[in-house]
């Protein structure tokens, strides 16, 4: 409701007049309080969503008749890379909140944590379609699939795309005393935003592709009848 | 939103600078200005050629950069569309054109025109230029990553041109690249030209991104003192709306272009229904060619308002410059480009009219058009409204103003017969349909290009271009325009179609053919006409008269910098101080008719400003 009332104060004033200009000349220059690299990883967070909601969108307009979409019931491995997720969400998080604290024993071992689990789950991704093209089902094999490898490979770039940062904080950290941690405060905590979107997404995709599927449609009609 | 974001704990105060006033009897508290709290920024300024010229990070150097290759493309843009006015308009001189070779022409001209040269233009070029001095900051916040965005932008037209030289040429398919005709063999270009269509789509958008991120976080995060978001000019406002439009719009370019180059080299089916050909049925199935359709108008429509709302903030600004008179409702112009932008984006399904879809969808898509035109409207009044009783310079600039606010009105208009669906059926693929795109998003927007550049090349390059020839190439191009697009409103009325390469045997033969000769003869002038901007510019930059500093008597921040043309970081030693808005123009009391942005209250407290 604040954000709804400050968005429309702001629209709202009128710079010319004599009041509102003694207000306007003690304004700081800057929007919100937030680091660059925060804001930037909001953004990056904005235009990603719309990727993915495009391609969700497109999956649940042409949900394909007469096809298997219950691939994703029967395989335990996305259970699997979804709490790897959990896990290197957690620990950013933990790096995150320990530098807020100045407690720097445990993040160079934390980030080591994010990185070799967000590879894991990367290695876990390709094992997975490994399975899948074992099964006979590959990118062309139906719209199900398609929608299925595309994501998981945007995705995947996407979190390649962080683990480069990743390495940039970290080779970073590992060079720094303790004591000088904080410096990279506004990147641990940028990427860390990254991390948990990440996540998000994931989240979604996964309650969509396990939820919206033939079985699921049959079930809740039977359930209607 | 934390427009009053005023955290004393996270001030890291610099300095404490306060300007004091030089008027008598005023108290300078009036003058008063918090200390600086955003941290100077660490610049990289080039040292050799290449990095000051080629590989540049200063904003300034890049938006030129953008303006050349932009220019460059649209040159070709050009080219192409004066091939294909020759076969229409004289097709016993065309003869070594094919009828896939018009469809490729008329394909790259507008995929070329609408993306490569006006959005690359409106917010590469004058964005990166005018941004960072605007809002008065140093630079871009992401220096760096806005040098790649640009070389981005370089490979996707190196990628984009290149298919003019692979096996079978470029696509043909429309620019609006419909599948499954776009990569089905029988549409030139179905091979490899499509797919390089699609990796230069995905390259752009992947690096306007990178441009993008920084013209948001510049203007939201790195405005200088007192410049509040109600204080940047309407052509900042333009620009930043564009930009959200267009990080929100482009991904469905990006996830269209993807799944297309999927089905086109994996075979798979997102946009491939079942298809017979020759009697065989091919390996797809399963897809939906109008979910296509839906992704690229999601990104097409917001797209005409990523060139127009840029567009309307120039030319507000350029207007209120030259008739010496504050902008006309500032805060509803304001509302106007984000309501517009709002509303861009549930519009779109009115290109689509003739699709098959559910009447009442269209109706409901007809009623957000009509809405979205009266934010429209308002902004058009507001521009009669500035220009009534201003004091008007009626230079070159004003000139491609006043051409703009005719042009727009008239594409709008036509507009709303389009945004209709009842009307828009029968005139749907005509050449009604030509003459309004043109018009609004053709003509209109050019028009403010080539004011803007009338404008601002004294700040690029400290020189004015030449007066008398400005006025030749505006109104060659003025009446040219109306000589190409009046009549094809009427070619439309009649029901010539769009996209044929010769009008056959057809009942509208005879009629159409001298229309045809006539409007390609106005073609072929209008585009010389426009060469003579490129001589003026290079006679300019020989023997222009030099400009000196704020040669319009401007009062925003850009016409503020202690050299001219801004020298990488813009501001010398400080960061200017703002004080008020950029619109105090014949302010009643004031010593001159202009009262510029950071000029303190104690300097003008016996003015009226209030009251301009």
């Amino acid at each position: 409701m604040s954000l709804i009332k400050k968005l429309f104060g702001t629209l709202a004033q009128k710079p010319w007049e004599k009041n509102q200009v003694a207000i306007d000349n003690t304004h700081p220059g800057r929007t919100f309080n937030l680091s660059n690299q925060m804001s930037a990883v909001i953004i990056i967070f904005g235009v990603s969503t719309a990727i993915f909601s495009l391609i969700f969108t497109g999956y649940l307009y042409s949900l394909p008749p007469e096809q298997d979409t219950t691939f994703i019931l029967k395989t335990y491995l996305l259970w699997i890379n979804t709490l790897v997720l959990i896990f290197v969400t957690f620990f950013f998080n933990k790096i995150s909140s320990d530098l807020k604290k100045n407690l720097t024993n445990n993040i160079k071992k934390n980030l080591i944590y994010v990185g070799g689990l967000s590879y894991l789950f990367l290695f876990l991704q390709l094992i997975l379609w490994y399975q899948l093209m074992k099964s006979g089902n590959f990118v062309d094999t139906n719209t199900y699939f398609s929608s299925f490898y595309i994501f998981t490979t945007l995705h995947g770039i996407h979190l390649l795309g962080g683990l480069f940062f990743w390495g940039k904080v970290s080779s970073r950290i590992f060079n720094l005393n303790e004591k000088d941690y904080a410096n990279e405060e506004k990147n641990i905590n940028a990427l860390s935003l990254y991390w948990l979107f990440l996540f998000i997404v994931w989240i979604v995709f996964f309650g969509i592709m396990f939820i919206y599927n033939d079985s699921v449609i049959a079930w809740c009609k039977s359930l209607i009848a | 939103m934390s427009e009053d974001y005023n955290d004393n704990k996270t001030i890291q105060a610099q300095s404490s600078e306060t300007i004091s006033g030089s008027g008598s009897g005023v108290s300078p508290d009036i003058d008063y200005v918090r200390p600086a709290e955003i941290p100077e920024q660490d610049l990289y300024h080039g040292h050799s050629f290449i990095t000051k010229w080629v590989f540049c990070q200063d904003a300034k150097v890049i938006g030129v950069q953008y303006f050349l290759l932009a220019t460059f493309t649209g040159i070709i843009g050009l080219i192409l569309s004066w091939l294909m006015r020759l076969q229409l308009g004289f097709p016993e001189l065309a003869s070594f054109m094919t009828a896939e070779h018009y469809y490729q022409f008329v394909t790259m001209h507008g995929m070329i025109m609408v993306v490569y040269f006006l959005t690359a233009l409106f917010l590469g070029g004058f964005g990166n230029f005018l941004i960072p001095l605007m809002v008065g900051a140093r630079d871009m916040v992401f220096p760096y990553l806005n040098m790649v965005s640009f070389w981005m932008f370089f490979i996707a037209v190196g990628v984009l041109l290149a298919s003019f030289f692979v096996p079978g040429g470029p696509t043909g398919s429309g620019w609006t690249l419909y599948p499954p005709q776009a990569i089905l063999e029988g549409t030139p270009g179905s091979g490899m030209g499509i797919m390089l269509m699609c990796i230069s789509l995905i390259l752009f958008v992947a690096g306007f991104t990178m441009g993008g991120l920084n013209y948001l976080i510049t203007v939201l995060q790195a405005r200088t003192r007192g410049m509040t978001l109600m204080r940047m000019p309407l052509t900042v406002w333009g620009i930043f709306t564009a930009t959200v439009l267009a990080m929100l719009a482009f991904p469905a370019l990006l996830v269209g272009a993807l799944m297309m180059s999927l089905d086109n080299i994996l075979g798979t089916s997102f946009f491939m229904p079942t298809i017979l050909k020759a009697g065989e049925v091919l390996e797809y199935g399963g897809g939906s060619p109008i979910l296509f359709q839906h992704l690229f108008w999601f990104f097409g429509h917001p797209e005409v308002y990523i060139v127009a709302l840029p567009a309307f903030g120039i030319i507000s600004d350029l207007i209120s410059v030259h008739a010496r008179k504050n902008i006309f409702g500032y805060r509803m112009m304001v509302w106007a480009i984000v309501g517009i932008g709002a509303l861009s984006f549930f519009v779109w399904a009115h290109h689509m009219y003739v699709s098959g879809m559910n009447p009442w969808f269209g109706f409901f898509f007809a009623t957000t058009t009509l809405i979205i035109a009266v934010p429209t409207a308002m902004k058009v009044y507001n521009w009669i409204l500035t220009l009534w009783r201003g004091n008007i310079r009626l230079n070159t600039v004003m000139l491609w103003c006043l051409g703009f606010i005719v042009t727009f009105v008239n594409g709008g208009i036509t507009g709303i017969f389009l945004g209709n669906v009842t009307v828009d059926v029968p005139l749907s693929d005509t050449y009604f349909v030509i003459a309004h795109f043109h018009m609004v998003m053709g003509i209109a927007p050019l028009m403010v290009i080539m004011g803007a550049v009338y404008h601002w090349f004294p700040l690029v390059a400290g020189r004015f271009l030449d007066e008398k020839l400005g006025k030749w190439h505006f109104w060659l191009t003025f009446l040219g325009a109306y000589s190409i697009y009046f009549p094809m409103h009427y070619l439309g009325f009649i029901g010539v179609p769009r996209r044929y390469f010769e009008m056959y045997d057809s009942p509208y033969m005879t009629s159409a053919v001298g229309m045809n000769e006539f409007i390609s003869m106005a073609a072929f002038i209008v585009g010389a006409a426009q060469f003579i901007l490129i001589y003026n510019i290079i006679r300019a930059l020989k023997i222009g008269k030099p400009s000196g500093h704020n040669p319009w008597k401007a009062c925003s921040l850009e016409w503020l910098t202690p050299s001219v043309p801004p020298e990488h970081g813009n501001w010398g030693e400080r960061l200017p101080v703002v004080h008020r808005w950029a619109y105090d123009y014949s302010v009643p009391g004031a010593k001159e008719d202009f009262i510029t942005q950071t000029t303190p209250p104690s300097d003008v407290a016996n003015t009226e400003v209030e009251k301009t």
